[in-house]
Order: C-alpha cells, then sequence, then structure tokens
C-alpha cells in the first residue's frame, strides 16, 4: 500500500512540473506542444553539467537549457508569427535530435554509474509548492490575473492596456523553469541520461492540464490519477487481475485514451482558455 | 529580413553544433552526399526511404490544404502497415495483395475518424487527438505484435513473412538498381491529388476550408463535413503509405515499424507549401537526409542529426509559409 502511494506520487513528480508549465504557457496563450522537447533538453543538460559541475550547477543548466528553449518558442510565436503547433512541433524535434547528439558526443565513456544528483525529495517539494504557488499567483495577484487575460482575450487584453506579448514572454520563461525541474528529476530518479527519457511525459502532461481544464488544482489531480495509473502498471506487470492478463500497453494507453474522450466533450464541458494560439 | 536573420541562425547553429562535436562539416556533406547519392544502390537506398515519406506526406499535406494539421499520421501508418500484413498472411496471390492495400487504407481511415470527428462537430483540436491516438497506435501494435498475432517461430516480436506472391513486385529489379512499383503507386496519387484539388470542386472546397473556414461556412459550404473528409481521406493516404511499407519493403509488421517517417512527413508537408507535386521532391530530400544520415553513422555523427536537421528544416519553413495555418480553432 505504502509502496503503491510512494511509486505514484515518484510518478506524478514530473508529470506535475510539466503540466504547471504547460499551464503558464496556456493560459498566457501559447499552444505548447514543445513541453516533451523543453524536458527533453533539460534532462540531457543537466545530466552532463551534472557530471562535470556537480548537482547544483546540473540543474540550474538544465534549468537554463529549458528556459533557452521557451524563449525560442516565444520568438517563434509572437515575434515570428509561427502556428504554435508547428513551432512546438519542431522544438521538440531539435530537442530529440540534439540531446542524441550532444549526449554521444560529450558523455564520458569512462565514466558509468549514476550521476551525482540533488535528492529526488527536492524535486517532489517543487512539485507540491508549484501548484500551491500558482493558485496563489493566479488567484490573488494582479499579475496572475494578467496572464489569465492575455490568454482569454488577447485583443481585449490589448485595449485594456496590457502587453500580451510582454505577459508571455515572462509566462514562457516560468514554463522553462518548470520543464527544466521535471527534466532534471528524470535524470535525478533513475540516476542516468537516455535518449528519449521523458518517453511522451510532456503529453501526458498536456492531457492532465486538458482534463483538468486548464485549471491548477484539477491539472494536478489528474497528474496524481496518472501517477497512479503507471504505478499501477509497474506493480500488476505480468499478474493476473481477476483471470485477466491486462498487458502493459492497455496501462500505458489509458491516460491517452482518457485525453481523447475528454476532447470530444464527454468528460464536462469544455473549457479551453478563449485565446489559445492567437495573437 | 526577420526570416533571414532566423534561417542564418539556424545554418550557424548547426554548424557550430558540429564543429564542437569534432565533426568537420564539409566531410560530414560528403559523406552524407555520397551515401545517398553516390552510386546506384546508394540512389535505390533513397528512393525506398522516399516512398514512405511520399505516401504519408501526402496524407498530411491534404489534411493540411483543409486546415487542419495532422500529426497522427505515425498512427495511421502503423495501424495501415499493420492491417495489411494480416489480410496479407491470410489471403495469399494478387487477390490477398489488393485486399491488403484496401485493409492498410481502411485501418489509416478508421484510426483517424475520432480525431476528424471530434474536430468536426466536438471543436477539440486535431493535434491533442492525434498525437494520443499516436501513442495509442504504438501501444496497440506493439502489445498485438509481441502476444496475439506472433509468428511462432520468430525470436523478436514481429508478424510472420508475407510470401512472395502476395508482395508488391519491384519496378526495377537489376541489381545494383532497385525500385519498387510502390513509388509509382505514391506518384500517381500524387499527380491525381493535384490535379483533383485543381479542378475539382470537392477540392476547391477542401481549399476554401483550410483558407478561411468561416468565409467557407458563409460561402454555403459544409465545414464540419469537409473537415471530417479531410481528416478520413488524409488517414486512409497514411494507412497505404504504411500497407506499401509492408508489402513492398519489410514484408512483415514488427515493433518499431516506422522509424518515425510520420514525423518526417510532417516536415515534407510543411515544405511542399500548396502545390500537392512540390511533395514529391520534398519526400526525396528527407529520403535521401534519411538515407546518407545511415551513412553518418560510421563518421560517428549520432543518428539525432537528422532529427535536428528536420526540426530546423521545419522552423524555417514555417516562417516563411505558415504563419497562420492550422489556428482558427
Amino acid at each position: 500500500m505504502l509502496n503503491t502511494v510512494l511509486l505514484t506520487l515518484s510518478m506524478a513528480t514530473p508529470l506535475v512540473l510539466a503540466a504547471m508549465a504547460g499551464y503558464c504557457s496556456e493560459r498566457s496563450g501559447v499552444i505548447n506542444i514543445g513541453l516533451e522537447g523543453k524536458m527533453l533538453m533539460a534532462a540531457c543538460v543537466s545530466a552532463l553539467v551534472s557530471v562535470s559541475h556537480g548537482p547544483v550547477l546540473g540543474v540550474l543548466a538544465g534549468i537554463l537549457a529549458a528556459v533557452v528553449m521557451s524563449l525560442v518558442h516565444w520568438l517563434a510565436t509572437q515575434r515570428f508569427g509561427i502556428d504554435h503547433v508547428i513551432s512546438g512541433m519542431s522544438l521538440n524535434a531539435i530537442s530529440a535530435g540534439a540531446t542524441n547528439f550532444m549526449f554521444t558526443r560529450f558523455s564520458d565513456p569512462d565514466r558509468s554509474g549514476r550521476i551525482g544528483t540533488l535528492p529526488p525529495l527536492f524535486y517532489q517539494a517543487c512539485a507540491v509548492i508549484a501548484p500551491v504557488a500558482l493558485i496563489l499567483y493566479v488567484g490573488k495577484t494582479r499579475g496572475g490575473l494578467w496572464l489569465v487575460a492575455s490568454g482569454s482575450d488577447p485583443e481585449k487584453a490589448r485595449l485594456a492596456g496590457l502587453q500580451p506579448d510582454r505577459i508571455r514572454l515572462f509566462a514562457l520563461v516560468a514554463t522553462g523553469l518548470f520543464c527544466g525541474l521535471a527534466g532534471a528529476y528524470l535524470v535525478a530518479d533513475t540516476g542516468v541520461f537516455t535518449d528519449n527519457m521523458t518517453a511522451g511525459r510532456g503529453y501526458i502532461a498536456l492531457a492532465a492540464l486538458i482534463l483538468g481544464g486548464w485549471r491548477v488544482g484539477q491539472t494536478a489531480l489528474a497528474c496524481l490519477a496518472f501517477g497512479f495509473l503507471s504505478s499501477l502498471n509497474l506493480l500488476f506487470q505480468g499478474t493476473q487481475l481477476g483471470g485477466f492478463n491486462l498487458p502493459s500497453e492497455f496501462w500505458t494507453s489509458l491516460p491517452y485514451l482518457a485525453t481523447v474522450i475528454a476532447l470530444a466533450g464527454f468528460l464536462g464541458k469544455q473549457r479551453t482558455p478563449a485565446g489559445l494560439g492567437k495573437t | 529580413m526577420k526570416q533571414i536573420a532566423l534561417i542564418v541562425a539556424c545554418v550557424v547553429a548547426f554548424i557550430g553544433m558540429l564543429m564542437l562535436g569534432g565533426i568537420s562539416p564539409i566531410e560530414a556533406a560528403q559523406t552524407l552526399i555520397s551515401g545517398s547519392l553516390g552510386s546506384p544502390r546508394a540512389i535505390s537506398g533513397s528512393l525506398k526511404e522516399t516512398t514512405p515519406l511520399l505516401l504519408a506526406g501526402l496524407g498530411v499535406f491534404f489534411a493540411l490544404r483543409a486546415g487542419l494539421f495532422n500529426i497522427g499520421i505515425e498512427g495511421q501508418f502503423l495501424l495501415g502497415g499493420f492491417a495489411s500484413a494480416l489480410v496479407a498472411l491470410a489471403v495469399p496471390g494478387p487477390v490477398g495483395l489488393l485486399l491488403a492495400m484496401v485493409a492498410g487504407v481502411v485501418a489509416g481511415a478508421l484510426w483517424a475518424l475520432p480525431a476528424g470527428w471530434i474536430r468536426a462537430y466536438r471543436n477539440g483540436h486535431e493535434v491533442i487527438t492525434t498525437i494520443m491516438l499516436n501513442s495509442v497506435a504504438i501501444a496497440l501494435t506493439d502489445f498485438l505484435v509481441a502476444g496475439p498475432v506472433r509468428a511462432a517461430n520468430q525470436t523478436g516480436a514481429t508478424t510472420a513473412t508475407i510470401p512472395t506472391s502476395g508482395r508488391l513486385p519491384a519496378l526495377l529489379n537489376s541489381p545494383p538498381w532497385n525500385v519498387s512499383s510502390g513509388l509509382l503507386l505514391g506518384l500517381l496519387l500524387c499527380a491525381a491529388m493535384a490535379w483533383w484539388m485543381k479542378r475539382r470542386v470537392a477540392g476547391y472546397e477542401l481549399q476554401a476550408v483550410g483558407a478561411n473556414a468561416s468565409a467557407a461556412e458563409f460561402a454555403g459550404i459544409n465545414v464540419a463535413k469537409v473537415r471530417m473528409n479531410a481528416m478520413l481521406v488524409s488517414g486512409g493516404i497514411g494507412g497505404l503509405g504504411g500497407a506499401i511499407q509492408t508489402l513492398a519493403f519489410e514484408g512483415r509488421f514488427y515493433q518499431g515499424f516506422s522509424p518515425g517517417y510520420g514525423f518526417d512527413s510532417l516536415g515534407v508537408a510543411l515544405l511542399a507549401g500548396s502545390n500537392a507535386l512540390l511533395v514529391v521532391p520534398m519526400s526525396l530530400l528527407f529520403g535521401v537526409l534519411s538515407k546518407g544520415g545511415t551513412s553518418l553513422l560510421i563518421l560517428g555523427v549520432p543518428k539525432g542529426l537528422t532529427n535536428l536537421v528536420a526540426g530546423l528544416v521545419i522552423l524555417i519553413s514555417a516562417t516563411i509559409r505558415y504563419r497562420k495555418a492550422a489556428s482558427d480553432a
């Protein structure tokens, strides 16, 4: 029982962090398919820097890498006017390619064993603090109101004297911060970097965001639910469940299927921010 | 001006990365070209890589003209390849071959159906649903091919091999040349699509929806229906691509059937812009890159490099062409 709880928390940690990253970005109006790539980049850079300069700098470098990716995303969407989805997908491809390239080229072949990292507990604490901080920020401060305004109706926000593209700049930096933490956690959790180690977590986080109706609390709960599903998958692998041997692929598919059903509008009404993807 | 700055930045970043990794860009370019275009065998290999990219690229292109971004082509390709392998194994000979192609088309279209329906009638973004369905498609085919339909005498997770009589014949097979008739099918489909889009009312309506959905609605076009059909056809073409991959090249379906053809085909379609005929040279470009990338592995260049190039190419082409595409949600 305790085992399941611990496993659920550790599975949900990167999802919560990535989903909060997605929250900041999408609430400000930038569709973020690129969470996956930002996490992957952060994981790779933090692994490389942790080895050479120690764990603290490793995490900071990972965050910096994700922030840089986010800034590229901001430039692409707000300055070059590239479609949000296309730029996000291309960031994912660039990350997949660049991390594969960097890690095979720059990692030290003589070194083996775990990478020294900050304890996973640090990230788990972040994953608890982040949603609380975001709820307070969005609910209680003027900045939070601006964030939601620029994502809900950029045109009206502009008429009210706000500058949506600047708000989005800050939002995307926050996205980078959270993605950086999520990526670094993956390395801290497993002790290694492997190719494509995010394994779709960025998309699952996006799914949680949609299921949670772009609200912090519900999104975090969806992440916990997905974490619980993955822990069930690990616990029940190969065992019989009521006479059925459910394949692990079934469990991995559940979050994705749930999202498709949610988008079909079968799980309550859709709450997509109205200004998502608009300039 | 800004576009030029971006292109320069991408090229500089790319070359800088090569140099930082201790690879001479000139040597890399030479290896890439000789590995993909240097000999008849290399050219045949590039054409083989081009075929799935051409078909999947046409699928993405078709949806894109209707303003839909079908990222799900990877899943449709997988399901098409899988279904055609099953049918070709069950029904032998040329009849089986024909049925297998049909099965591929149907499987691909069915896999695109939820995304099309949700986009057309529920207004849920097709990008999200197709990404999710891709993951489900990978899990589903992985499971089926590892368990229920796995060949008994094979070590890996794969179906049995389809006998030669049930496969697509080669168009040209005199070693070192080897070109499959699958490529010809792709070219014919491309020509047909270009004609259909230019000359048929339905083709015009499709593109009208893509250009401005609300204007199309006012002009009396049933936008939801067009979107639904566009997604189905796009998925069907993706499924056909998978079927041709099975029937012309692989001869079976296995785990890891598509090394990312679905993704590269997004680049193909984006680069092709508004002209279906341009899908051919663009898929050739990506085919050459993909084949050349394999020979770069020998130089010690990681395979991720081709992915990186694809990403940069998509970003650059999108600044020039797709500044507003597929975003009128």
